[in-house]
């Protein structure tokens, strides 16, 4: 479904991605982890063709997106949904609006039709009710299920997800987990969170990925993951003070 | 560099500006040209580039919002346009000349240009801050990540609005200020308003109101083109809008000034009288 092939990624002088490879299959739900600054995000927008990578190759189905033309582009991107880290809704449109954009713009729908799915939409994330509400009125978790209605309104084959979890409560997270394993169970979504909140992380993922200093240190199923004798995955796992993490970022600011 | 002799050190510098400013001025005429790109495309498809309801609310706001201002401003520069050189004219007794004097100024010359001004100000300034809002929100982004061109989207309703609303609010311009010379040319100079119309109608040639016209097309899409480009191009959160909210308004000014005189000298030459 989606490959990357020895990316690299620089802004100014740091290196970001550096010979980043990934596969992801079809109806996996993947979830890279990694520091805050680490990357993660970068790969979802690289994924999405927001990025474009200093070398290296990125394919979704058979298209190089790397490769494709701005008018190819945009009607790939139609078969992925992204939902934004600080949820990215558009604050001067209301709910109902927010959700309806992807189909009144890309659509030709009848407003009866739109009107039918957004709310089919705002059902699945238990927000039929707040259609008229602006986003400055909605908390952050609100906002969160909002944006992922809006990501699932062209029905597409592929959804990232940018730190799904962050900034919300235990029951709020566990919703949005929720939803995301029933998209992929109900609708065979494939989906690649980025996060590095361990709870949802290993609520949601079917096989998780390491990032660290710009390339997947560790790959495996949740269980084993959980069990890496990686002594990186070891520390960000628990969290601990000890370890070549702290060690390598004060390496790095000693250099600096 | 530093044992560099003053003249070298003047000419890099020189050449550094000169270097960015064609850099600006390449950015911004790609950016009109890769707007216009993406909504032919989209009309190929059969599609409206963008929604009518978006283009309206942008011209009632740029447009039907801004004749209060335009009107009053263009009214006293009229009126303190007629006054003073009606004052002088009468000297050498020729004031009738006034009604000509004012009108052809505004109609080819001032009109646009204080339109161009004012809603650079007004108009651009809010353009660029309410999408360099949305850009730092990652609002921009998430529009281009549904495969929904931001450009069409976003940037072609609010530049055709200013595009297309900029001959009308330099013709408010050009009556407020022709409106207000009439004024005062019937009470300081005695010149009656049937007189002062046949006068206006004697000393305005067509090719003046044209000229005012195209000028105020090509101010309004300048003033869109680079509020809505530099919008796009913020970086570095709120104080980064501002920065851009500030630097739109200067660019879109200096632009439009500097646009006007190289129309005029244009026009002079290939056209003159």
């Amino acid at each position: 479904m989606v490959e990357l092939r020895d990316v690299r990624m620089q802004f100014q002088d740091k290196k970001v991605l550096d010979g980043f490879s990934l596969k992801v299959e079809p109806q996996e739900r993947l979830v890279i982890m990694g520091q805050s600054g680490s990357g993660k995000s970068t790969i979802l927008r690289l994924i999405l063709g927001t990025l474009r990578p200093n070398s290296g190759s990125i394919f979704f189905k058979q298209f190089e997106i790397t490769r494709l033309q701005r008018r190819k582009l945009q009607r790939v991107r139609q078969h992925v949904g992204m939902v934004y880290q600080y949820s990215a809704l558009l604050s001067s449109r209301n709910v109902r609006d927010n959700v309806a954009l992807p189909l009144e713009e890309l659509t030709d729908k009848s407003r009866g039709e739109i009107d039918k799915i957004v709310d089919e939409k705002l059902d699945l994330v238990g927000m039929k009710d707040s259609k008229d509400l602006l986003p400055e009125e909605l908390s952050g978790g609100m906002k969160k299920r909002i944006a992922l209605a809006r990501s699932l309104v062209l029905e597409p084959e592929l959804i990232l997800l940018d730190e799904p979890s962050a900034g919300l409560d235990p029951v709020v997270a566990s919703v949005i987990a929720e939803l995301i394993i029933g998209l992929s169970e109900k609708a065979k979504v494939t989906s690649i969170t980025a996060t590095h909140e361990m709870d949802s992380a290993f609520r949601i993922g079917t096989r998780m990925a390491m990032l660290y200093q710009g390339k997947i240190i560790e790959e495996a199923e949740p269980e084993k993951f959980k069990q890496s004798k990686n002594p990186v995955v070891a520390q960000f796992l628990s969290g601990s003070t000890e370890g070549p993490i702290l060690e390598d970022s004060q390496d790095a600011i000693t250099k600096k | 560099m530093a044992n560099a002799h003053p003249p070298v050190v003047i000419a890099q510098g020189i050449g550094q500006i000169t270097r960015s400013f064609l850099r600006e001025v390449g950015s911004v005429f790609w950016f009109i040209a890769q707007t216009f790109e993406e909504m032919f495309e989209r009309i190929q498809q059969g599609r409206v580039p963008f929604r009518a309801a978006s283009f309206f609310r942008h011209t009632a706001r740029a447009g039907v919002d801004s004749v209060p201002l335009v009107g009053l401003v263009s009214f006293f520069l009229g009126l303190t346009m007629a006054l003073l050189t009606g004052y002088q004219l009468q000297r050498f007794g020729t004031e009738r000349l006034i009604p000509g004097l004012v009108a052809i100024t505004f109609t080819r010359e001032l009109g646009p240009l204080i339109t161009g001004i004012m809603l650079a100000a007004r108009i651009g300034a809010a353009f660029t801050a309410e999408l360099g809002t949305m850009q730092v929100s990652e609002e921009v982004e998430a529009i281009e990540a549904m495969g929904i061109g931001p450009l069409r989207f976003l940037v072609a309703p609010r530049m055709l609005a200013l595009f297309l609303l900029m001959p009308c609010l330099s013709t408010v311009s050009n009556i407020a200020a022709i409106g207000a010379s009439s004024l005062i040319s019937k009470a300081y100079f005695s010149i009656a308003f049937p007189y002062f119309l046949d006068l206006v109608k004697d000393a305005l040639l067509i090719r003046d109101i044209i000229t005012g016209i195209l000028k105020s097309f090509l101010f309004g899409l300048l003033i869109g083109a680079i509020a809505c480009y530099r919008g796009l191009t913020v970086k570095g959160g709120a104080a980064g809008v501002g920065t851009s909210t500030t630097s739109s308004v200067v660019t879109a000014i200096t632009v439009v000034i500097g646009f006007d005189t190289l129309y005029n000298i244009v026009y002079t030459v290939f056209f003159p009288t």
